[in-house]
């Protein structure tokens, strides 16, 4: 491991989203407390440090605190979202909704948010095509909802307080990263406060810094890059009479000079409008408050009342490091990569990249696995990063297509959707953020046909006592172990191996039955529509070996030395690649 | 993707190919292309084939200009 020491200059702007006018929201704000290494203490050498504190880095922090770990979280500021500014986030998928439920703020996110299912695509005066996500697929299987919209910060505001309830993490507000160095024993942070510097140690460090990353310049982290001419426009509004709770996008609005427009509503009744402006156009000029009214105007009707609650002109880029892990250090959300925000791809995966790395950190500093498991956190995250980059940049072009021939394909299929169901499948204004799968891992075991790697959802079945249970409640009673989840009944001598296992690895077992099956294991749980096994991708006897996260480990047969080396994998106690 | 023969009446197609475009401007005639490309491909699905067949389109050298 190479060291690196540097020094970090201003505080960063935030993925170019900067206050311009309107009311802006109050955001709580946390008390600067001296840390302990100020007050004479010892230095500290801490198992995690986070740097820190947007929806990532607490995602990260709160899920180590359920699983009892301790970490301490770094944070430049001493709020949640970005002072004066608007929310960055709006749009939450069903994956994060279910992880919010295992860290306990769903409760929280789902009574202040907004659900939303339907979607409706303009061209001009035109509807193209709609959708309602409850009508498609298995949305409707889990507990949670499709998409809940909700600005970012609350989200963010609700773990800070559910880290102090769970204790185990310690969040140091106003404490910035100056300097990093690192090397074979541990990794050494300098940290400047109100109340002067201090160092610490740490044997894991986590980069959730965001786009402008210090640490990431430090440690020279290559990265592929991409950026455009697009430019856009948000206008955060309240209405005395608002439109429909729907997500309305058009490809060419005839109130924005035939360019696109995104209609969507937050809390509070919030509905937020982007409007795209011209190419390379004057961030300065487009969100002056004289434009936006009369954008606004040329959208809902001049009699309209309008309260501006924020107005945020922006554009984006592509980002993707090539390895999200260095040393010591993990970089993850906008630290890792960025991309523009069509689909909710960014704070959705910067969720699942925290969810990914506290199970494993977790059972690497419980003992319970081998350090090498860390690996497949790049490894699966970063197909995850290149996946969701991929998808936006497909969509990027779709939404400002370079003039001439990309144009003349983008006119060809808004015409064909017209009229033709094929051709909608072409229109791109978003393609919403989904769990991605792991194809590549080494702490998954695939065979054909298996469910290595898949998101398992937070879908419903029965307690031996009848009463209603959900995926999450298996995964909060495992505790951070992995959970064999055996359909179908079970010879005596699986019985017993499995029992072994459990005593013997950090496993926990659950027989799933039909409706009247007789029970084998103590621990049992009945799924009478088959919608548990369904989630895990397995039909008549069968295991499934679900990680902490929701993830699929593995799927197989019967309970044979398969499940044994697939356990061994998870824990990263096989070297060698499946 | 198919490199023997596969039309009916391959003239036929031709003709009524070139028909489709007479009198168009030259963006009007892009555009039918364009339509006809995206057409022409839901037909076919098959992503390898597609991409094999653009491939190909790739490939032909354009002469150069007279």
């Amino acid at each position: 491991m190479n060291g690196s020491v540097s020094t970090y200059r201003e505080t960063a702007p935030s993925n170019g989203y900067e206050f311009s006018s309107g009311a802006g929201y109050d955001l709580p704000e946390y008390p600067f407390e001296a840390p302990p290494e100020l007050q004479g203490g010892p230095l500290v050498r801490h198992p995690v440090v986070i740097v820190g504190g947007g929806i990532t880095g607490l995602t990260l922090a709160c899920s180590l605190a359920r699983y009892g770990v301790a970490a301490v979280l770094i944070d430049e500021d001493n709020t949640v979202g970005v002072k004066g500014a608007s929310s960055r986030g709006i749009c939450y998928t069903q994956k994060s909704l279910e992880i919010f439920e295992r860290l306990g703020i769903y409760e929280r996110v789902v009574a202040k948010g907004v659900q939303w299912s339907v979607g409706r695509t303009f061209a001009g005066k035109d509807e193209v095509f709609s959708f309602d996500l409850k009508q498609q697929g298995n949305f409707h299987l889990s507990r949670q909802p499709p998409f809940l919209n909700i600005q970012q910060f609350y989200i963010e505001g609700y773990l800070v307080e559910r880290i102090r309830t769970l204790g185990h993490a310690e969040l140091r507000w106003q404490n910035r990263l100056v300097a990093f160095e690192q090397n074979d024993t541990c990794a050494t942070l300098t940290v400047e406060t109100p109340a002067g510097r201090y160092r610490i140690e740490a044997e894991h460090v986590v980069d959730a810094t965001g786009a402008h990353s210090p640490l990431r310049q430090w440690l020279q982290v290559p990265f592929d890059t991409r950026r455009g001419d697009d430019r856009w426009c948000i206008a955060d509004v309240r209405f005395t009479k608002h439109p429909p709770v729907e997500r309305h996008t058009w490809i060419e609005a005839p109130f924005n000079e035939n360019r696109a427009v995104w209609q969507h509503l937050m809390a509070d009744e919030v509905w937020r409008i982007d409007y795209q402006m011209a190419p390379d156009s004057d961030p300065e000029a487009v969100s002056r408050e004289s434009a936006v009214r009369s954008r606004l105007a040329r959208h809902f009707g001049a009699d309209v009342e309008i309260e501006i609650v924020w107005v945020g002109p922006y554009t984006y880029r592509s980002e993707c490091v090539h390895a999200m892990r260095h040393g010591r250090v993990f970089l993850m959300g906008d630290a890792a990569k960025v991309m523009s925000p069509f689909g909710a791809r960014g704070g959705n995966s910067g969720v699942a990249d925290a969810d990914n790395l506290a199970w494993k950190l977790a059972a690497v500093l419980k003992g319970q696995a081998d350090p090498s498991l860390l690996t497949s956190y790049n490894e699966e995250r970063i197909e995850a990063a290149r996946q969701n980059v991929c998808v936006t940049n497909r969509t990027a072009r779709f939404l400002r297509p370079a003039d001439g021939i990309e144009r003349t394909f983008r006119q060809a299929t808004i015409g064909l959707a017209r009229q033709y169901p094929f051709a909608r499948s072409l229109i791109n204004t978003g393609r919403m953020a989904v769990a991605n799968p792991y194809s590549h891992s080494s702490a998954c075991t695939y065979r054909a046909g298996g469910g290595a790697g898949l998101s398992v959802q937070n879908v419903r079945f029965a307690w031996a006592d009848g009463t209603r249970g959900c995926v999450n409640d298996l995964l909060d009673w495992a505790a951070g172990s992995l959970l064999v989840l055996v359909f179908g009944d079970l010879s005596a001598a699986a019985l017993q191996r499995l029992r072994r296992l459990c005593l013997d690895a950090p496993v926990r077992s659950v027989q799933v039955l039909g409706p009247d099956a007789t029970a084998q294991a103590l621990e049992h749980v009945r799924d009478p529509q088959g919608h548990l096994q369904g989630a895990c991708h397995v039909f008549g006897h069968a295991w499934a070996l679900l990680r902490p996260d929701g993830y699929l480990a593995a799927t197989g047969e019967s309970v044979d030395a398969q499940l044994v080396s697939a356990i061994e994998r998870c824990l990263g106690l096989r070297g060698e690649t499946p | 993707m198919k490199l023997a023969i596969h039309f009916q009446d391959a003239d036929a197609f031709y003709e009524q190919l070139l028909d489709a475009h007479e009198g168009l401007s030259r963006e009007d005639s892009e555009l039918l292309n364009a339509r006809l490309i995206l057409l022409l491909a839901n037909q076919v699905g098959d992503s390898r084939v597609l991409s094999e067949c653009i491939e190909a389109a790739r490939e032909i050298p354009t002469p150069a200009a007279e």
